[in-house]
């Protein structure tokens, strides 16, 4: 039950093409509980770290379940589970064992959930090796990755799904999208003013930056990660070292997601001296997500945000 | 099947007052006062006032003012995302309560919580988002309360779905062997979200899951302000005298489904089980008590358009409170910072 509700369709196709595939959650369509009986869509107590766990046990022994989390937030209930378990057992019995196990979730819309359900968790999973993290910034990527994700061998993936790309997606496209290959990022538009990488929810923001940027005269490359790990490092250190300027948006916190892909490219050989310190964020502060939207407002990467800190770093050259 | 009534023959809704220390009038006004604010509050949530999702606790009134009436202002509560009913019962302040939910500057948390309201003045810890979350945390004000040995008591709100947590049954173990001064309400409405309990549950009866924690039960009919104060009051009592916590199943329904956010939410549980617990309304039964005791009808019908007043006054509160400056937003994180 997604908050972005083709995904459910394409899982539904899912279910219907593999007889391995279990689906967990809280609350499950009473369509496919009859289509495909109820040990394979199981509706289960508000017990998070179980149905993981169990997740798990099932993925090791030869199914392939998906647990729908339902917000980002309840990620912080199965921790143990997911991180000391799940994400360490291939590495733990030497390759002996998968977990291939997909965990989906609903980051941050506007909804006004609060401080508790409002979040972009997906950077603290950058820290916990073992676990692949997708953050489509379309819905068509996003089903893209969720047939990837159900479909793939190696082992647990998390799959945010922004509740906002509702808003723009397009159902047939979606549908019909094909597997995408986990760590290839897709370059929404060229240009040699300056790289932007934008993740998630902020895809869509800092397309309009890019339009009304275009208009001026003035053209980013801006590149959709569209998995975190594993990242598509070659990609986005080929274009900062032609553009030489970067911004990284999203909306969740700089210590997140950005952070660490900052650190990631100044590694790559020859890009710290392209930058040159022409680096800018746009993100959410460092606080829990507040409930009014007037508080909340700042916490958006908006298109002005993302034109204001490209035009800083072209104005700075 | 039929959501099941009070199983517990010995607590029937038609058993006489047992508790000699509920002001019937009090309750009412109190239970009169949650229906109107909700009514309200829903309304307003459909105009695009009320930001955020709302959780209404039409129907379950009798539960919050039940127990709030067996507490003291020493005692501590925690309560959750259905959570406007216990802060009035507890008498939190109406008008910043309401601010909150609009978003406002005045509100009782700036703004910052919307619906998840903590309140210091009526000792509202937390009224938390996640499910089973708060259950643990209400163990720690009994903790607070054995260690300082100050008689009070902590008391904390649940629908049966907390139930399905682990957090929930750790604490449950850690309450009873630690004879914490804890009182577990469960408000068993018989749905958690679009899934019905026993469809997850091996058991409705959420009492015989606590009573395999070895914890005291009360089971009541939620519908009964008089049977949920009596057993309130009881496992206040024990709690109180050191004798160690107090689970109650409050058996109840809601009278409207679940969670609203811009639009009212469609109705998608059974239309005769709705219709036989509307038949039940908690006001209604004890409006019928209170007539039966020979209370004028004026009296309780003037509680009726005062509850109404009293909430209109709360939404232009609401509706003239600033929206709080967006710096705001980075205030707070810790004590000490700005
Ligand atoms: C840990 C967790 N998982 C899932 C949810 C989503 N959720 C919100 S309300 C709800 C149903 C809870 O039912 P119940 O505890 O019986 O209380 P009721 O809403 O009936 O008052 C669920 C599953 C949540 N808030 N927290």
């Amino acid at each position: 039950m997604n908050e972005l509700a083709v995904l459910d369709l394409v899982l539904e196709q899912e279910l219907d093409r593999n007889p391995d595939l279990v689906f967990l959650a809280t609350s499950t369509p009473p369509s496919w509980r009859t289509r495909f009986g109820a040990e394979r869509v199981r509706t289960c107590p508000i017990s998070e770290p179980a149905m993981v766990g169990a997740a798990l046990g099932a993925a090791m022994t030869g199914l392939r379940p998906v647990v729908d989390l339902n917000r980002a937030s309840f990620a912080f209930l199965v921790m143990d589970q997911l991180v000391n378990h799940a994400a360490r057992i291939h590495y733990l019995s030497d390759g002996s064992y998968r977990a291939p196990m997909v965990l989906t979730s609903a980051t941050r819309g506007p909804q006004q959930l609060g401080p508790q359900n409002e979040q972009c968790p997906y950077g603290v999973f950058m820290q916990t090796p073992g676990v692949r993290v997708a953050v489509p910034g379309s819905a068509t990527d996003a089903c893209a990755l969720l047939r990837t994700a159900v479909r793939d061998e190696q082992g647990p993936v998390l799959l945010f799904i922004a509740p906002g790309l509702a808003d723009h997606c397009d159902l047939r496209a979606a549908l019909a999208a094909e597997p995408q290959p986990f760590g290839v990022a897709h370059r929404v538009r060229e240009g040699d003013a300056a790289t932007v990488v934008a993740i998630g929810s902020a895809v869509h923001a800092a397309t309009r930056a890019g339009d009304e940027l275009a208009a001026e005269g003035v053209h980013v490359e801006l590149l959709d990660p569209r998995t975190l790990v594993p990242l598509d490092l070659p990609a986005l250190a080929a274009s900062v070292l032609r553009t030489g300027r970067l911004v990284l948006v999203d909306d969740g916190p700089r210590s997140g997601a950005p952070a660490q892909i900052l650190a990631a490219l100044l590694d790559v050989p020859g890009v710290a001296l392209a930058l040159g310190g022409r680096i800018a964020h746009v993100s959410a502060p460092e606080v829990p997500v507040p409930s009014s939207p007037v508080l909340e407002a700042q916490y958006w990467a908006t298109p002005e945000r993302v034109t204001a800190a490209v035009r800083r770093l072209t104005a700075a050259a | 099947m039929a959501l099941a009534l009070p199983a517990d023959p010995a607590v029937s809704p038609m058993d006489p007052p047992q508790d000699g220390g509920l002001d019937l009038v009090a309750a009412y006004k109190a239970m009169v006062l949650i229906r109107a604010y909700e009514e309200r509050i829903l309304q307003a949530r459909t105009d695009r006032e009320v930001i955020g999702p709302v959780h209404p606790y039409i129907g379950q009134e009798a539960v919050a003012v039940g127990v709030c009436a067996a507490l003291q202002p020493r005692d501590h509560l925690v309560s959750h995302y259905r959570g406007h009913g216990h802060a009035l019962a507890r008498g939190v302040d109406l008008d910043a309560l309401t601010a909150e939910l609009f978003g406002r500057a005045d509100g009782l948390c700036g703004g910052k919580a919307a619906a998840l309201v903590s309140d210091p003045a009526t000792h509202l810890l937390l009224s938390s988002g996640i499910v089973g979350a708060g259950i643990p945390v209400a163990a720690g004000a009994a903790m607070t309360s054995q260690v300082r040995r100050d008689g009070a008591v902590a008391v904390v709100f649940f629908g049966e779905g907390a139930l399905g947590a682990g957090v929930v049954h750790e604490t449950l173990t850690l309450a009873v062997a630690q004879r914490l001064p804890l009182i577990l309400v469960c408000e068993n409405n018989g749905y958690q979200g679009a899934t019905r309990t026993e469809e997850v549950y091996p058991e409705t009866s959420v009492a015989r899951i606590a009573e395999g924690h070895r914890m005291p039960v009360h089971r009541v009919d939620g519908n009964d302000t008089l049977a949920v104060h009596a057993a309130a009051a009881a496992s206040v009592a024990v709690a109180r005298a050191g004798q160690g916590p107090a689970f109650i199943e409050a058996s109840t329904y809601l009278t409207r489904f679940h969670l609203q956010f811009d639009r009212p939410s469609g109705e998608r549980r059974p239309a005769e089980e709705l219709d036989g617990w509307l038949a039940r309304d908690p006001l209604d039964a004890l409006r019928g008590h209170l007539l039966a005791a020979g209370t004028a009808p004026d009296l309780l019908d003037a509680l009726h358009s005062e509850a109404e007043r009293r909430v209109e006054a709360a939404v232009a509160f609401a509706r003239t409170s600033p929206w709080p400056a967006p710096e705001l937003a980075l205030t707070n994180l810790w004590a000490g910072t700005p």
